[in-house]
């Protein structure tokens, strides 16, 4: 009875140990997964840093274009504000020479 | 066949037909119905400058609204004064119904609006009526059978020493009048170190100018003036002042004991043939608030008894645009209002009345350099300026590279130019340089 007890014992030792054993096929198949994986994991990486390099050439762009805007803008502002001053200076010029013109219009 | 008889009767068309047409086109020109029919149909303006009353209406019964809006094109070296003298407007009429117009460089070949339609004034249709707000004056005639009113743009008092107001009649006449200089302005030509004598006899200096009517209410005169570019402005010391010619056709018209009755009207309201016209000038001072009241409660009135819409959109454009001229305010179905307030194009006359001529440029004469100015616009201002002055002396830019001389003469000697030169300094504050050529 000891001794049959022994044997399944051992049977079973044995048996689990060739259960978690993988085989050569295995591991060759495991170790192109990981390689896929890491591969795929540096595209992405890759990919994602071109994209982020392209979001920041564009948000740059987008930077630059809204600067030059700004300062298209100003400069039209400021045109403005020349072309409004010139404006008003010609009619504070007219009002004043219609005036010196109502006084001389007197007695 | 059609091709061939079209070309053999061309040489035919031209020597029989063409002279027959044109000798029917001068007839045709001379009828009254083609004009009438002309001037409904073309597109360009037809009618010439003295076709279209500015003074002299028949008013018919029932109707508030005499003579009609019309437009002329500018000529070169025209500035909206002589327009106005021409078509015996006021400047003040002339610069409103025309907003953003230079007065004195406005842009040749612009088209600008001639006020010449205007709302009688709300008071009794007799003798003289002044309306002070619209710088205008009617003179009211009955005839035999019908209501005539002649109509002259007039000067009124400035603020400091306005117009007076209420009932008088003119209490004498006289032709060629010697200006008694007032102690008031006695005082102001003092101060500008421009003494003048105690009394200014008939001729240019006479600001008077050649027919006065001496008002009851003493002191106060409508009379014409040296200075015509004024009329339509409140420059005077409370006297009425109207253009040379528009004087002298209402001295001879008017005779003495005519009551004269001086009111203050920025709005008026009137009808002509069933619609309904409002007219809106600039108020003085605080005089229009009650004057507008009034006027509400009457276009209220006419809207409620007449059945007619007004459209009180626009009876507020008005009000605040104030224009100085008529404008439809009713609303009615055939759109009538629109035909009625197009104007008439007309003509730009050969001359304009009055417009200051400047003299060629001669060699052997005084000159007065007037101002040397940068922008040519404000040198052509200057110069029209001068030119308007009263009594008018003549002035031109001379332009070299981007200096422009403003150039007062010829004058034939030195103390004619040193006069000139007093009055600019005087009236204009500008400090002119003599000099021979």
């Amino acid at each position: 009875m000891k001794k049959a007890f022994l044997v399944i014992s051992m049977v079973l030792v044995l048996a689990m140990s060739i259960g978690g054993c993988a085989t050569t096929g295995d591991l060759e198949e495991l170790e192109a997964r990981e390689k896929a994986m890491a591969a795929k994991a540096d595209q992405a990486a890759m990919d994602a840093e071109e994209a982020k390099t392209a979001a920041d050439e564009a948000i740059m762009k987008a930077n630059e274009a809204i600067e030059r805007a700004e300062e298209a803008e100003k400069r039209a502002d400021e045109r403005e504000r020349i072309a409004a001053e010139k404006e008003k200076l010609a009619e504070e010029k007219a009002q004043a020479a219609e005036e010196k013109f109502q006084q001389s219009m007197k007695k | 066949m059609i091709r061939s008889r079209m070309i053999d009767a061309a040489p035919f068309f031209n020597r029989v037909y063409l002279p027959i047409l044109c000798l029917l086109a001068l007839t045709l020109s001379g009828c009254a119905n083609m004009q009438g029919f002309l001037e409904k149909s073309l597109p360009f303006p037809v009618a010439s400058a003295d076709k279209v009353e500015s003074n002299d209406f028949v008013v018919v019964r029932d109707d508030d609204v005499v003579g009609r809006l019309a437009s002329v094109r500018l000529a070169k070296g025209d500035t909206l004064p002589d327009i106005a003298r021409h078509f015996s407007l006021g400047i003040n009429t002339v610069s409103a119904a025309n907003p953003g117009t230079d007065v004195w460089v406005p842009e040749a070949g612009d088209r600008i609006l001639l006020p010449m339609s205007f709302i009688l004034p709300d008071a009794p249709r007799k003798g003289i009526v002044i309306n002070l707000a619209a710088m205008r004056l009617f003179h009211f005639k009955k005839e035999v059978d019908r209501m005539a009113v002649s109509t002259y743009p007039v000067g009124v008092g400035t603020a400091e020493r306005p117009t007076p107001m209420g009932k008088m009649y003119i209490s004498r006449k006289k032709h060629r009048p010697t200006w008694y200089v007032p102690a008031s302005i006695a005082a102001d030509h003092r101060k500008k170190g421009d003494p003048l004598p105690p009394s200014v006899p008939p001729g240019p200096l006479n600001p008077l100018g050649e027919h006065a009517l001496y008002l009851s209410r003493s002191t106060y005169l409508i009379h014409g003036t040296n200075k015509p570019a004024s009329i339509g402005l409140r420059a005077t010391n409370g006297c009425i002042r109207l253009y040379p010619e528009d004087v002298e056709r209402l001295f001879a018209k008017t005779s003495v004991k005519t009551p004269v009755k001086i009111i203050n009207q920025p709005y008026l309201v009137g009808q002509r043939d069933g619609i309904v016209y409002l007219e809106a000038h600039p108020p003085f001072e605080k005089s229009g608030k009650a004057n507008w009241k009034k006027i509400y409660a009457q276009l209220q009135k006419i809207e409620k008894k007449s059945g007619c819409t007004l459209d009180w959109k626009k009876i507020k454009d008005v009000v605040i645009e104030a224009r100085g001229y008529p404008v439809p305010v009713s609303l009615s179905p055939d759109g009538r209002e629109k035909a009625m307030a197009k104007p008439i194009k007309i003509w730009h006359p050969r001359t304009l009345y009055g417009q200051p001529e400047v003299p060629e440029f001669t060699m052997d004469a005084w000159y007065v350099l007037a101002a040397t100015l940068r922008d040519k616009i404000d040198a052509r201002r200057l110069a029209a300026i001068i030119n308007h002055q009263g009594p008018p002396i003549p002035a031109r830019v001379l332009s070299k590279d981007d200096r422009h001389r403003v150039v007062a003469g010829p004058f034939d000697d030195k103390g004619a130019a040193k006069d000139a030169a007093k009055r600019l300094k005087i009236d204009l504050e500008l400090d002119g340089v003599l000099f021979e050529t």
